[in-house]
């Protein structure tokens, strides 16, 4: 992250060595370096790693709270909600304030996840809720490209780069919209990630650890939805960094809980926002490439790789008729170090006695 | 079954119709006056001019999609692998944006927009078949697979725009899908390709009917699976390649389209190959009209002084809606 947010500093036109970045930062306004990273690269970069830290945590939580490795925001149709609730206004020509926008962000990202997971039902298979989900998002997609198709060119090159997710040009009124919405966020998960671990172990096993599942699931699906709709709102949808995040956190970890990964996925999350946004300004310049292209990019072929490479490591030992079975549950889990699906009945019966805190903590957070 | 493909010509010469009928600017008796050999010169202009080529193109490339998704899925034995979801839409319109960006092609060399197309296709569905690695022969490992592949190819197509952004406004209709000002020239460019690729996919019906029955079987009735398998696989890219270079990516067409043959002609091939095109030609088409009728009426209601519904919106819906009442209705089989 420290050699990410370096380069995001210093590369670019005007190139600030790094040896002058303390300088620069010291005497901001006197010389043209000194405005150049603080009034644009800082901020850029903090927007950066802010919405790469929301996107990893809300993908996290979706995937926790729905035991869906695949379930991204992108493929439940949040991100399309959200993306379309920016854009209407905006083709329609109405003015709004700027502090309504991450509302009606919101507002959109609610209509699609909640089409989706009312149609799809909330305890139906994952590939139900999957198929649903992208159903629910080319549907709302459809919608953007009629607006699309409506607005005239100018609004259209604005509304096309805004769709792909961008972080040129963003200042830092920006940067302090998002705040309100993160200090109500962060404070939810933390109280969230503990049921988060107890949710994994499947709907029943909750229900007698004293987690009213069904709740608890709303409660994180509304929470990922707080989570990714300001950042959507400021600066788009940006692709597949909730898919990639929590793999690489799974797997360069894989000892943790739901509750030691979702730091590491939010780090994640950041780390990947900035270094794809260093070649999306950088690799065709002087054009600005959108950041969410590039993740897109990158994001999913590493994803898939992780995906494939977690997933073959347990089904190996059991072989061919197993893998299809077990194929969709989440990569990288560790054997041993918790209980696996395969044994509920092991960590039902030692959680009461062995570890109260889990519940205790639980019944605490709901 | 005759009477069946009766009632579906029926279907199809209404939706025909009702495309004629509708759109802007002439009443239906004008219409009709014109048919019969009247009207003056503006209005004989309109019909045969603007919309007897745009209801041409529509029932084409309807036909060439249902026919492409009925023969991929029954070569790839997946319920879920319409064109859409396997890539080869995405790898199609990325091959169109492509060449159509670096000026390899345009309006004077058309041909080399199909034949990009074509190329993208391909691309997009050996993508897929890479990344899905072992798990191909599970129909819902490759339809998120498929949808990996779109999105990387969606990022693909963007990157392209944006190097090369002055044709962004006719390309994003071309993403959606519209049958909007298709004149005779996309026609004669796209009924010989859909003639021949569409015998060639009917005389692979009876191979295909029995790769639907599984390798083993297919193997044992002595035919060379894995040629006919490419074959058809060739056959349904170069079809799909067709329809996104005259109309764009419709949605879902390819995809929910063959269920409906299906479901109505039974899975011998012979007979639901031609019903998949008629159905495919009748659903695009009658969208087609819907479209028109519905943004004249939105247009009315928001006092808007122009506005036109893309096609593939109004298909893009369609699809996602049943796609969900499908999924919703079966709850135990794993879709």
């Amino acid at each position: 992250m420290a050699v990410a947010s370096g380069c995001a500093l210093s590369l670019g036109t005007p190139y600030v060595p790094l040896y002058r970045l303390p300088g620069a930062l010291r005497d901001a306004d006197s010389t043209l370096a000194g405005i150049v990273v603080t009034e644009l690269r800082l901020p850029r970069l903090v927007l950066a790693l802010a919405a790469g830290a929301c996107l990893g945590a809300a993908g996290l939580v979706l995937q926790e709270a729905l035991r869906n490795p695949l379930a991204i925001p992108e493929m439940l149709g949040v991100s399309s909600g959200a993306a379309f609730g920016v854009a209407a206004p905006l083709v329609l020509a109405v003015s709004i304030p700027a502090a309504v926008q991450p509302l009606l962000a919101i507002g959109g990202a609610v209509l699609g996840g909640g089409l989706t997971l009312l149609a799809a039902g909330l305890g139906r298979s994952p590939s139900a809720v999957l198929l649903t989900g992208a159903a629910v998002a080319a549907a709302l997609q459809a919608a953007l490209l009629v607006l699309m198709v409506m607005a005239d060119q100018l609004d259209l090159q604005l509304i096309y780069r805004y769709l792909l997710g961008s972080l040129s040009a963003r200042t830092w009124d920006d940067v302090t919209g998002l705040w309100p919405w993160l200090l109500v966020a962060v404070p939810a998960l933390v109280l969230c990630a503990p049921v988060l671990s107890v949710l994994r172990l499947g709907d029943e096993d909750a229900e007698a650890l004293g987690v009213r599942a069904r709740r608890a699931r709303l409660a994180a699906l509304a929470i990922a939805i707080v989570l990714i709709a300001p950042v959507t709102a400021v600066c788009g949808p940006v692709a597949w960094v909730g898919f990639l995040a929590p793999h690489l956190a799974r797997r360069l970890n894989p000892g943790a809980t739901a509750v030691g990964w979702l730091p590491w996925s939010a780090a994640w999350g950041a780390v990947v926002v900035a270094v794809a946004d260093l070649p999306a300004r950088l690799a065709l310049a002087p054009v600005e490439t959108p950041v969410g292209a590039w993740t897109a990019l990158l994001g999913v072929p590493a994803g898939v790789t992780l995906l494939r490479s977690g997933r073959r490591r347990p089904t190996a030992p059991r072989g061919e008729a197993g893998s299809a079975a077990v194929s969709l549950e989440p990569p990288g889990r560790p054997r041993g170090t918790e209980p696996s699906p395969e044994t509920p009945g092991h960590g039902h019966r030692q959680e009461p006695g062995g570890e109260p805190g889990w519940a205790a903590e639980a019944g605490e957070a709901r | 079954m005759n009477r069946r493909f009766g009632a579906l010509v029926a279907l199809v010469v209404v939706c025909a119709c009702a495309e004629l009928l509708a759109g802007r600017g002439l009443s239906p008796s004008v219409v009709a006056d014109v048919l019969g050999g009247g009207g003056d010169a503006t209005e004989r202009h309109i019909v045969f001019q603007l919309r007897l080529p745009r209801l041409l193109v529509a029932l084409g490339a309807g036909a060439c999609l249902g026919v492409a998704g009925l023969v991929l899925q029954s070569a790839l034995r997946n319920p879920l692998a319409g064109p859409e979801v396997t890539g080869v839409t995405p790898g199609a319109v990325l091959g169109a944006v492509t060449a159509t960006g670096l000026g390899l092609a345009g309006w004077e060399s058309p041909l080399a927009v199909v034949v990009a197309a074509c190329v993208g296709g391909c691309a997009g569905a050996a993508l897929l078949w890479l990344l899905a690695g072992r798990g191909r022969g599970d129909p819902e490992q490759t339809a998120l697979h498929g949808v990996l592949v779109s999105a990387v190819l969606g990022g693909l197509t963007a990157m392209v725009l944006l190097v090369a952004p002055g044709e962004l406004g006719s390309v994003v209709q071309w993403l959606v899908g519209t049958t909007e000002g298709r004149v005779w020239q996309h026609w004669h460019l796209l009924w010989p390709w859909a003639l021949a690729w569409g015998a060639a996919a009917w005389l692979l019906a009876g191979p295909l009917t029995l790769l639907r029955c599984g390798d083993e079987l297919a193997a044992a009735a002595g035919l060379a699976t894995g040629r006919a398998r490419s074959l058809a696989l060739l056959c349904a890219v170069a079809l799909t390649a067709g329809a996104v270079a005259a109309v764009g990516a419709l949605g879902f067409v390819g995809l929910l389209v063959p269920h409906v043959a299906v479901a109505v002609f039974g899975a011998d091939l012979r007979v639901s190959l031609p019903g998949s095109a008629l159905v495919g030609a009748a659903v695009v088409c009658g969208s087609d009209a819907a479209a028109q009728l519905l943004s004249r009426l939105l247009a009315a209601a928001l006092d808007f002084g122009r506005l036109t519904l893309p096609v593939g919106a109004l298909t893009t819906c369609l699809g996602a809606a049943l796609l969900m009442v499908v999924v919703r209705r079966a709850p135990s089989r794993t879709f």
